[in-house]
């Protein structure tokens, strides 16, 4: 164990402090829709995620807003190797993951965690809580068992479980209780990226404020670096440096937290903005919502063009320009981090309803 | 309220009996509903606000979940004391109710158009043509185009808010006069939350109907509710009028709820969370349930439950609109931003055991 942690300490000595973590290049996974039994024949596909490009430098979280269908798991599970890309890069540490055999992917991947939303369905029910957070140790070979124990317990008491938990099972356990599981269960491999889907979301309100609170000084103590994947744009908000926002398996525009909040600029993000309540019963009586009409696109069958464009509030202002449908709208920086794809910003900048959004924004302090 | 309220929930007690003894869901529940009014219903999972709902509607899964003791009134009839038979007259026609998840409330097999008029045959004299003309209708209010081709579709092809939309087609149908919905729009993504949430209150404002919205959602009842109720462990913890809820939260739960919300707008405040976890409902509560994670607690507080209790406030909006809370040592407006009380000296009560223990300790702080 000890071995294994000096030649860690190595690797990250090596590495620039500001340089990438994580690069996702132009990801696009496709899954195929398949018909028959005997003879599956490939009938559609669904384009989960369709030319994604994030970039993750190390110590920060990146948070990945979108609703369902958006393809932000698909983006999480395919960093982490569960699903293989159709096409595009994802470079950890300057390794390409795609490229690793087995055995050398087993120990970057060591350094590539996940948290899942549901704590009661990734973990074990027939494994008591001890040996879940030891098994990861056990994969990896890490110390004899006395001092796997040792860490084990260590790992309890650092997401504020007593160390009596070990011999627990998940269903004796609360929501909250589990997700910590998980979270040490996460942590077990020292990882330097942790992948968060939804890892917040099925939790109750004062639960999740103490899990959002444990992420947080885990990420200090331990130097992590978060992709925070979420569909709550008030949590994201909270807990992220960079945001990126998806729609039906593109990234329509991402920029750093403030400013995506302060001076946003796609169409979609301000709907977002609007959509969301906001607990204080004053700003909710002033403002007015932008109700966007239909559902999200199939990603089995995006719409061509801006693939927002059949629900887009400011095409039907702008009396439906042709351009939208024609032509797909590219990621284009407006300003330093900041990138957008819509083809009519200088519109949505006079727009009525994005100066709502942000007048609505700043609470009057109380 | 000058008139009665429509529903009166009062003193309400559920228990359930399980394998492992009885739980303690619902502790004496009091809540008013007045005719058109919007109530919004607030609590964690655990909190009883689901379990009251179901009560009323008569719904509590038998033989498990029963009414211990309280009175449920609607419109002045006690629905506890009411036969089954005339309870199924009333539901549907003069309370309906809205679930989280529209998918297990809706017949897979049966297509939509059946459904929808299956309420309106049950109810009224009514012929096939007529009662699929008004399903159609129906569909068209909930906001779809082309009502008459869904009538045909089952749910499976319906997404999840277009499901939500029909149940709230259903459930408005016959023009009750109290819809409760519980959890309406959280199975929804949030721009379909939003979609829900405008034509579940325009619906309800239009046709007069009261709304009971059970939510978890901080932001939702900003949005919609005029009064809130705060449950927590099977009582009503605070009620009072939205904005002087948010506003001036005098219940240390309330408190804690309200800080425990990433607001979009105060990014970098650090969340101050409630410590601990809520109680389990299988013993028999004792003293007030949220003691154990209170910052403001008194010695009083781990034997004997506060009644809810007028706390001053309360706007002139109109009669039946005071605040107030179940607590021994409410929060004062000086302490709800630093979420801690400012007494000097103040020391929460230790639990009983320790208490003798510590009592030297406590009382050596000075007044």
């Amino acid at each position: 164990m000890k071995d294994g942690e000096n030649a860690r300490a190595g690797e990250h000595g090596e590495r620039a402090s500001d340089g990438s973590l994580l690069e996702v290049q132009d990801l696009s996974v496709h899954f195929p829709i398949t018909q028959g039994v005997l003879f599956r024949k490939t009938i559609g596909t669904v384009r989960a995620v369709d030319g994604v490009t994030l970039d993750i430098r190390r110590g920060e979280t990146v948070g990945l807003v979108g609703e369902s269908g958006s393809g932000k798991t698909t983006i999480g599970r395919t960093i982490v190797r569960l699903y293989t890309p159709t096409s595009g890069r994802v470079v950890f540490e300057g390794t390409d993951l795609a490229a690793l055999k087995r055995a050398a992917a087993k120990q970057v991947t060591a350094r590539l965690q996940m948290v899942f939303q549901d704590p009661y369905s990734s973990l074990d029910p027939r494994m008591s809580v001890g040996k879940c957070i030891d098994e990861p140790l056990k994969v990896h070979r890490l110390g004899s068992k006395a001092e796997r124990r040792a860490r084990v317990e260590e790992l309890l008491g650092t997401v504020g479980l007593p160390a009596r938990m070990a011999t627990r099972y998940p269903h004796e356990l609360s929501g909250g209780q589990r997700q910590r599981v998980g979270l040490a269960r996460a942590l077990a491999l020292r990882p330097s990226l942790v992948v968060a889907d939804e890892a917040v979301s099925a939790l109750d309100v004062s639960i999740q404020a103490q899990i959002i609170n444990l992420l947080q000084r885990l990420q200090r103590e331990f130097d992590l670096t978060y992709l925070f994947i979420a569909h709550d744009l008030a949590v994201v908000r909270h807990i992220s440096d960079r945001i990126a926002v998806l729609y039906t398996g593109q990234v329509v525009e991402s920029a750093p937290t403030d400013v995506l909040h302060d001076d946003p600029l796609h169409p979609y993000t301000i709907a977002l903005l609007s959509a969301i309540p906001r607990p204080d019963p004053e700003i909710e009586a002033r403002r007015t919502h932008i109700v966007l009409t239909g559902d999200p696109p199939s990603p089995a069958a995006p719409p061509p063009g801006c693939r927002f464009h059949t629900r887009c509030w400011l095409r039907q202002k702008l009396g439906n320009p042709e351009r939208c449908e024609t032509e797909v709208p590219a990621l284009i920086s407006v300003s330093p981090g900041h990138a957008v794809a819509c083809h009519f910003t200088d519109e949505v900048r006079s727009s009525a309803e994005r100066a709502a959004v942000r007048v609505a924004g700043p609470s009057a302090p109380a | 309220m000058t008139a009665e309220p429509l529903l009166s929930v009062r003193d309400l007690v559920v228990r359930f009996d399980t394998p492992q003894g009885e739980v303690h869901a619902v502790n004496g529940v009091s809540l008013d509903v007045g005719a058109g009014e919007t109530v919004g219903l607030v609590g964690e999972s655990g909190s009883g606000k689901s379990v009251t709902s179901l009560a009323v509607m008569g719904l509590l899964p038998a033989p498990a979940g029963r009414v211990a003791s309280g009175q449920i009134l609607f419109d002045g009839t006690d629905l506890i004391r009411v036969p089954e038979r005339d309870l199924r007259k009333l539901r549907g026609k003069d309370i309906s109710m809205v679930f989280q998840d529209p998918m297990s409330s809706l017949n897979p097999v049966i297509t939509i158009g059946e459904q929808v008029t299956e309420i309106l045959r049950a109810h009224e004299q009514i012929g096939k043509s007529d009662a699929r003309q008004r399903a159609a209708d129906l569909l068209r209010q909930v906001g779809f185009p082309n009502a008459e081709e869904q009538l045909v579709r089952f749910p499976h092809q319906f997404s999840g808010g277009m499901r939500q939309r029909v149940m709230i087609a259903m459930a408005l149908a016959l023009h009750p006069r109290l819809l409760i919905a519980d959890e309406p729009t959280t199975a929804l993504d949030v721009t379909i939350q939003a979609q829900v949430l405008e034509l579940l209150v325009g619906l309800t404002r239009d046709l007069g109907t009261a709304l009971l919205l059970i939510s978890h959602d901080l932001g939702i009842m900003a949005r919609v509710a005029r009064r809130i109720a705060v449950m927590y462990a099977g009582f009503v913890m605070e009620t009072a009028p939205t904005g002087e809820l948010f506003a001036k939260p005098r219940h240390p739960y309330t408190v804690g709820l309200l800080n425990s919300v990433p607001a979009i707008d105060d990014r970098g405040k650090a969340l101050r969370p409630i410590e601990g976890a809520p109680p389990d409902l299988e013993e028999p509560p004792v003293g007030c349930p949220f003691a154990p994670r209170c910052a403001w607690r008194v010695a009083s507080c781990w034997t004997e439950m506060p009644p809810l209790l007028p706390v001053g406030g309360g706007t002139g909006d109109g009669p039946g609109l005071e605040h107030a809370a179940a607590c021994h040592n409410p929060v004062t407006a000086e302490e709800v931003r630093g979420a801690a009380p400012l007494r000097p000296g103040f020391v929460p009560a230790p639990p009983p055991a320790a208490a003798s223990t510590a009592a030297s300790a406590t009382s050596e702080a000075p007044a």
